[in-house]
Parts: C-alpha cells; structure tokens; sequence
C-alpha cells in the first residue's frame, strides 16, 4: 500500500494511476453498475496480470492488521495473485449474475478502493462495449502555414512528413505541462488491440492537491462530468472528443469548458518547434464510433462516402488480373448503372418491355430499388452500424422568385420548420449554422431574397432512411440532390445550389 | 446425432465441390469467349435463332473489353476512365474522371485506389478539382494536389500549371511505397518470429481489447522496486524481440525487447532506416545498436540480432 503522506501541499503532479478512490464514490459506482458481467470478469483479470498489477492493488490476506476484526466479512482475502485470478477465472466459466462479480470487486477483493487505473480501464471497456454511449466530435489538426516558408510545407519528398507525428511519451508531458498549472488530472491513453484507434481518458480532478485523500471527497458539483475521452485513429489527421456523461444526463457547462480547456491544450501538445498545430472543425458529430472511423478513419471511406462507396471496395473495381466476366453479372450491373447515367434511368428503360408482363407495381419497386442502389451504392444499409443521428443543413439559396410548386424540396422544408424552430427556442445556443457576418454580407449584396431555411433529419441511421424513402417511392431518386445521400460526409453544413459549400482548394476526407 | 453430422459434413463438400466447378466453368468460359477468332466464327456459323447469336456476340464483347481494360491496367499501373456523377446538382453536368491507381506486390494487385475529379470552373474548362477519392490519409494529398493541380485562390501570384501526368505519377510512387513498406513490416515480424497479427488469438472471443497501456510510467515512483522484480524474471530468459510495431504509414517502427530495451526507427519513404534512437531500460542511448540499424528496412530485425 502506497504510503500516505502527512501533509497535503498544493503540487505540480498528476494523479498517479495508483491512487484509489474508496468504492462508496459515486463514479466508481456508477460506472462499475453499467458494466455487463463478461467485461467485469475480464477486466479483473486483466487487473490482476501482472504488468497491471502496480495500479490495481487488491486486497490480499497479508494486508490485513493482525488484530482487525473478521467476524462481518463476507470475502474473505485471498492468499495470493494467483489465487485471486483461479477465482475470477472460474466465475468467468459459470453463469451467474452480474451483481455477484459487482460486489466481489467492490466489497471483497478491492474493498480498500478502486484505483484510478481501474476506474479508466472500467469506463473505457464500457465504451467499447457500448460504442454509440457517448456523442463525439470530429476535429482535425490542421497545421498552421509557416508565414516564412510556404513553399517548404507543400513539399513532397523521400521523408517529408504531412501528419502530426505521434509519440506516448512527448505528448503526455507536453500535454501535462499545458494542463497542470490549471488542474490536476489523471491520465489513460491506451491503444485498442481490434480498432485501430488510441484512446486518451482524462479525469479532472478539480483541486490544487493530487493525494488520495482529496480525490475521494466528493464535491457538491453532483451532475458535472468528470471525464473526457479522446480517440485519434491512427494514420490520420483526425480527433474524436466527446465529454463521458452519463445516460441522458446534460453536459454542464462546466463539463464543457473543462473539456474545451483540455481540447485546446491537444493540438500544443502535437506541436513541435516550427511545426505548429491547431484543431479545425470538420462539421461531424455522431454518437457511432463506427461512423466516425468510416467518415473520418484511417482507412479509403473519407472522401468516398454515399453512392460513392462503390469505389471503395471491389465492388467497382476487380482485381486487374481478374478476366472472368461470366458469374459476376450483380457487380456489373451496379457498374452499369453508374456509367450509363442518371442512375439507372437508362438501364430500366430497355428491360421495361419485358417487365411488364410481372405487373406494373413491382417494375415500379424495383426500378426504384435501382435507383436507390445507383444514388447510395453499398452505404446507409440500416443494419451496418454506421448511423448518423443527426444531420442538420442550411439552404443558401435564393428563394424561388414564382410560387413555384417544386414538389421535392417543398415537402422536406415546410415538414421540418415546425421542429426546427422548436428546437432552436428550446436550446437556446447559438447554433453551428447560423450565418457569419461575411455570408449576410454577401447576402445582402444580391437582391434575390435569401431566407434562412433549415432542414433537420433526425433518426436511429438518417441515411439509411433517406434510401428507404428512395425505394418506397417517398423520395424522387433521381432528382434528389446528392447530400442527401450522405455523400458530401457532414452532419452540418451549408447547401448552396444543391450542393454543400466546402472550402475552395480544400480536398475532402484528409 | 452421427448421422446428422455425416450428412451435413455431406453437404458442405457438396457446396465446396458444386464452388469449385463452378468456378472452373467461369474460367473455361472467359477463355473460350477470348479465343481470337471466335467472334468471326460466330457471324459464320448457323444458328436457331438469331437471338442466341446476338447474346452470344454480346457475351464476346464484353469479354474483350474487359481483357482490353485489364491489359492496361495490369501494364499501365495507372489508368484513367469518365464516369457520370448521379447528382442531379453535380457541377459541370456530373462529367468526371476517374484515375485508377493499382498497386502490385510480390506479383499481385493487393490493392485499387481512385481519384475523382471534377471541372468546377466553367471559364477554365481544363482546371480539375478532386471530387471524391479513396486515397488514405496517411498518404499525402493535400500537398500533392496543391503542387500539381492549380490552386484557384485569389491570392495564388500566377497560376501554376496543371499536371495531371505528374501528380498521378507522384500519387502512385506514394501508394505503392506505402504498400511495400507494409510489406516489409510484415516481414520483420515474421523474421523477430512473432505470431502473425492477422492470426485470431486465444483471446479471439473477446470483442475488444486493450493492447497497450501507452502512459504506464506516469505511475508512481513508490513502487518501482516490485517493478524491477517483473522485469529482473524477464531478463533471466534468452533476450528477444517481443514487439515490432509500425504506424500506420510505416514511417517509424518501435522494436520492444525482452529486458526493456525499445528502439525507435525512423523509416524514409523509399523504405530507408535513417534515424534511430535505442534505449535501454535505464534510459541510457545504445549507440552501437543504433549505428548497426542504419540501411534498408529489410534486413533490420537480422542486424540488430547480428
């Protein structure tokens, strides 16, 4: 056991991973009743091997004074590591409830506290059990052009670099060093063996000490969140943030401004001397680690979203040695599709003749079945995880100067504006999308009235929806515009002339 | 129960041998459809009906076209092809071009990337934009289309010259680069003898897992004695590599040894080790090491074993 020191002085340190919070506390409490009985399990053992073992003392038979009582014991201690981890290796074989290993780790084995280590990696497993817990979003680091020379950061040689280089070690006392002065926290950055992503958990601890002692004082600050995650996928210029709150539970504005305090400091701890970083944003925001990893991962899906995703896989492209063209007839027709033109239009025109001897209602289904796999190609399938719960855009255009009845458009807009403006009462915030000085600027310089029209999709996966909509016939396949398949790869924006405005120059998805 | 299991045993062979033949009939019927003159054979033979003949030439066709496509995509490395984008709002009519990238290794195509451009500008027809792409971030894009495709800033002094050429060439260097240095990752851990990444582990059952805590020495000092005991019982056995770890764009790869040593290998992009930094557990620079990692990434696990 760690000994305790006397005197509490205010100090420059961060919260070691050793250090316990007593099982009473009410984050250990609420995050170890959320874990499933197989994580609990796991986690144990993970405690109890033997790098771990540092940071997660339990409470062994040699621990115990020689003249403690023993009567009201329900655990009784075990003799070693070993024997602690034959337990816990056995509860794992048999079933039972979660409540029995809940309480064994809490009131038996680490009934002297829970260490911050545990209390990190027992929130972090429910994060990965449950990846659409938490709302995250996406940032990127952009590098802040050197005024000097432009030229040299533009240069692609044999060992030019163009991401931010990533080192455990640098950017935890960089990061450390930013923060410190400020607050104390506790830090956890692991790598993830199966998703190929780091994570950073910082715990706030609002207080000039870092001891054990005033970690476990609770203060009255009951619903602020304590916690903030950040995941940054390898290989790419992203970072997901998001704040760890509780079930349905309001981020504070505390919670918010200790997350951004914390999210400031990242991109300083990035930088190195003469290569400076700062976030940008990137107008994402989802609750699916997911999407999230297929919108702004690592890996070809970035820039290559909706019905473009065809080119992503082999769908599209066969292997150049490939020559057989006999048994693939599904992919070439998608290939069809999308060379032929306005998505599929041409190809069902052909095969009409023949198909109306099945009846008019099902060539009708599947031509548009057809045209919903030309717009989407293999995305916003509702089952593949990758559901976007909110997208949110602005309509820049000038109003149709004739009462003009666009049977489209209308229809999502007049559908929406009720629950828009509710929801813009009911928030309060300025929103992400309302207009800068520069756009009323430019504006005002037309004479077209320009009225600030907002569509809202909301649902378990939008775009998924949107393709149902597509293929019942809802929505006009063809005439639809293309952010509307999720190609454009936001959940915010600006949609001028049909398309969403991005920056001029700017490439999309790196 | 036997019986049961005998019979779906059956069955999937069954299913395996209809897989097989079929895929045997899928190879005989692009070579038959290939053959040189098969299509003037097919105008002179008579046939039933007129249809057959029809779907028959139809089926030749797109055999050649595809042998055609292949040809150049197999030689060129590098080929450029028009799509039309479905949105009915797309600038320039929807009209882009596609430039497909392959990249081979080892005597196959492991992989196909694409690069979408559009014509945003109507004035300057000629200017591309990159629409979409499935480039990977680690590739560096950004730079490579700001040096080879105009920038239309206000700003930008004199517009510099498009090159359509160079850029796909420089995209393709980076890509297959890339690829080999994975390659050669892979290698390395198959020389330090560790199990293959890809392989499920006895852990496969659990969904996700944490691999590695990264700031386990922020731990504190008070218990470094009972960490040294750890690490002294790894020392006893023979020293090993226990991890060869890369980044995602294989530019630096970690070597972790048994007693604690790690080294750091910076890795140029033509696959050249040219920085490194071994240290002990101590915190103490191994210098001889370091100087024996200098070269080529290949043969990096057998001089550091040498």
């Amino acid at each position: 056991m760690a000994p305790k020191p006397n005197t509490t002085v205010p100090d420059y340190k961060n919260v070691p991973h050793s250090h316990r919070l007593p099982t009473t506390h009410r984050e250990v409490r609420r995050t170890f009743s959320k874990l499933s009985r197989q994580s609990l399990v796991s986690l144990a053992l993970q405690w109890l091997a033997k790098k771990n073992r540092d940071f997660c003392r339990p409470y062994l038979l040699g621990d115990r004074d020689a003249d403690e009582e023993e009567d009201d014991e329900q655990y009784t201690p075990a003799q070693s590591y070993e024997e602690l981890q034959e337990i816990y290796k056995e509860l794992a074989a048999r079933k039972g409830g979660k409540r029995e290993i809940q309480d064994r780790i809490l009131e038996g084995d680490w009934r002297a506290g829970v260490s911050m280590y545990q209390l990190a990696t027992a929130e972090i497993q429910y994060l990965l059990d449950h990846p659409n817990s938490l709302r995250w979003t996406a940032k990127r680091l952009a590098r802040i052009p050197n005024a000097k020379n432009v030229s040299l950061d533009m240069e692609v040689t044999n060992d030019s670099e163009h991401l931010p280089r990533f080192q455990a070690q640098t950017f935890m006392a960089n990061l450390a060093r930013e923060l410190t002065p400020l607050m104390k926290a506790h830090y956890l950055l692991i790598k993830i063996k199966t998703m190929p992503m780091t994570i950073l958990r910082v715990y706030i601890h609002d207080s000039p000490y870092s001891t054990e002692a005033s970690l476990a004082v609770d203060n009255g600050s009951s619903d602020s969140a304590r916690a903030v995650f950040f995941i940054w996928p390898n290989g790419s210029p992203f970072i997901y943030s998001s704040i760890a709150n509780h079930f349905g539970q309001v981020i504070s504005d505390d919670g918010r401004h200790l997350r951004d305090i914390v999210q400031q400091a990242i991109p300083k701890a990035f930088s190195r001397p003469s290569v400076r970083y700062q976030l940008a944003s990137t107008n994402f925001t989802t609750k699916s680690l997911d999407a999230l990893l297929a919108y702004r991962g690592p890996g070809k899906s970035n820039a290559a979203s909706g019905g473009w995703s065809i080119f992503q896989d082999h769908n599209f492209s066969q292997n150049a040695l490939d020559f057989i063209t006999s048994h693939k007839d599904e992919g070439q027709e998608k290939n069809g599709t999308r060379k032929d033109g306005t998505a599929g239009a041409a190809k069902a025109g052909p095969g009409r003749p023949k198909r109306t001897l099945e009846g008019n209602e099902t060539s009708e289904a599947k031509r548009r079945r057809e045209v919903a796999a030309g717009r989407f190609g293999s995305s916003a399938q509702p089952n593949d995880g990758q559901g976007l719960e909110r997208v949110e855009v602005r309509i820049d255009d000038a109003f149709p100067p004739m009462p003009n009845p666009l049977e489209q458009a209308d229809d999502v807009d007049t559908s929406n504006i009720s629950e828009q403006s509710a929801n813009r009462s009911r928030r309060g915030r300025p929103s992400l999308l309302d207009r800068s000085l520069d756009e009323i600027e430019e504006l005002e310089g037309g004479d077209a009235w320009v009225p600030d029209v907002r569509v809202v999709f909301q649902g378990s996966h939008v775009f998924a929806g949107v393709r149902q909509l597509v293929e019942q016939g809802v929505v006009d396949g063809e005439k639809m515009p293309g952010w509307m398949t999720g190609e454009a790869g936001v959940t915010i924006g600006a949609v001028k002339e049909g398309r969403i405005r991005t920056k001029s120059g700017q490439i999309p998805g790196v | 129960m036997a019986t049961a299991e005998a019979l779906d045993d059956e069955i999937n062979d069954l299913r395996d041998r209809i897989a097989t033949v079929q895929a045997h009939r899928a190879n005989l019927t692009s070579i038959l459809l290939s053959q040189p003159h098969f299509p003037t054979r097919l105008e002179q033979r008579p046939v039933l009906h007129e249809r057959d003949r029809r779907n028959a030439v139809k089926l030749v066709q797109k055999q050649s076209n595809r042998n055609l496509e292949n040809i150049y995509r197999a030689c060129a490395g590098v080929t450029a092809y028009k799509v039309k984008d479905p949105d009915p709002c797309a600038v320039d009519n929807g009209n882009i071009l596609g430039v497909r990238i392959e990249v081979p290794i080892n005597g196959i195509f492991v992989e196909t990337y694409h690069v979408l451009f559009n014509r945003p500008n109507a004035t300057h027809r000629t200017m591309l934009r990159i629409h979409k792409h499935t480039i990977p971030p680690c590739i560096p894009l950004q730079p490579l289309a700001n040096k080879w495709l105009p920038v239309t800033k206000k700003s930008a002094e004199e517009p510099r010259e498009q090159d359509l050429v160079k850029f796909s060439r420089h995209l393709r260097k980076e890509l297959v680069s890339w690829h080999l240095r994975l390659e050669a990752l892979e290698k390395l851990r198959k020389d330090a003898r560790l199990p293959d990444r890809t392989a499920p582990q006895d852990g496969s059952k659990v969904e996700t897992e944490i691999e590695m805590v990264l700031n386990a020495f922020v731990s504190d000092d008070e218990d470094s004695e009972v960490e040294d005991e750890a690490t002294q019982q790894q020392q006893d056995g023979a020293l090993k590599i226990l991890r060869v770890d890369g980044d995602a764009a294989v530019r630096e790869i970690t070597i972790t040894w048994s007693n604690g040593r790690v080294g750091i290998f910076r890795v140029t992009k033509d696959g050249e080790v040219d920085k490194v930094a071994v240290r002990t557990k101590e915190g103490t620079r191994d210098a001889s090491l370091s100087s024996k990692a200098l070269g080529r990434i290949e043969g990096l696990v057998e001089r550091l074993e040498a």
